[in-house]
């Protein structure tokens, strides 16, 4: 082996390993929120359309993720909405929770706490009664996680 | 305070129509059962409520259902439109059969 084939082939290497984890740990974080959808709406992600109807709350950086208050608020009329879910991508199990809404509620409104197990995008999905989703995101960055 | 006490609170007047919030908090440990006990690294049994059913003068108003991922000791805030003086009423259940019960009074006035 020559030595500018030599260094051609350990450019390409170095390179690969720098990149090949994080690669792979983006595919498989969104597989596995894609999965949670698929078994819980039976929708992939890219049928789910962002809205800024959806009016997602939560802090921007959390001390703590053992304890991330989140609300979901939205001014669309309660009796188009069947119900309110939140997921967060990152998390073990990245579904976290889904209130069904009746006209009785009078609006749109949801409010818990969450853990977080790390940094994440938390997403608000609002299943509409005809049918369709409707999404806000919002990443929170995490300083100490709390899902063990 | 034990396990599957809760904290119920709803303003004790409101004008016919209005919308309220109803806003609770529940004693529970909310273990996910992915965490490892840090000295025996055993895995912590999952031990979290699964299910909060809201009703007002017996009719349900929303149906909660959560897992693991929700913090320990949950808040859960919702919204309640007036209509009649009542009841508003939480039933809720974890996944080793605990079940509870807690309920606030409503005035139209």
């Amino acid at each position: 082996m020559d030595r500018r084939r030599f260094l051609q082939l350990s450019t390409v290497s170095i390179l690969s390993l720098t990149f090949a984890p994080g690669l792979l740990k983006q595919s498989f974080g969104a597989s596995k929120l894609d999965e949670e959808l698929q078994k819980r709406l039976g929708v992939s992600l890219s049928q789910i359309k962002e809205s800024p109807e959806v009016k997602l709350q939560a802090p921007t950086i959390a001390e703590s993720g053992a304890n991330v208050p989140v609300s979901v608020e939205s001014d669309i009329p309660v009796d188009k909405v069947d119900s309110v879910w939140i997921f967060v991508d990152n998390n073990p199990v990245p579904w976290i929770t889904d209130i069904k809404l009746s006209p009785m509620n009078g609006r749109v409104y949801f409010a818990t706490r969450i853990k977080m197990g790390q940094t994440s995008n938390v997403r608000a999905i609002l299943k509409m009664k005809d049918g369709s989703y409707l999404m806000a995101t919002k990443e929170v960055k995490v300083t100490v996680g709390g899902c063990g | 305070m034990a396990v599957g006490a809760g904290i119920l609170r709803v303003p004790k007047e409101a004008k016919k129509g209005e919308i309220v919030k109803v806003q609770m908090v529940i004693t529970h440990p909310m273990e996910p059962g992915t965490r490892k006990d840090p000295q025996t690294g055993q895995i912590i049994p999952a031990y979290h409520l699964t299910k909060l059913e809201v009703l007002f003068n017996d009719k349900t108003v929303s149906v909660v259902d959560m897992g693991g991922g929700v913090s320990a000791n949950p808040f859960i805030g919702l919204t309640l439109k007036v209509d009649e003086s009542g009841i508003v009423k939480i039933a809720y259940e974890d996944n080793k059969g605990g079940k509870w019960e807690k309920t606030a009074e409503i005035r139209v006035v």
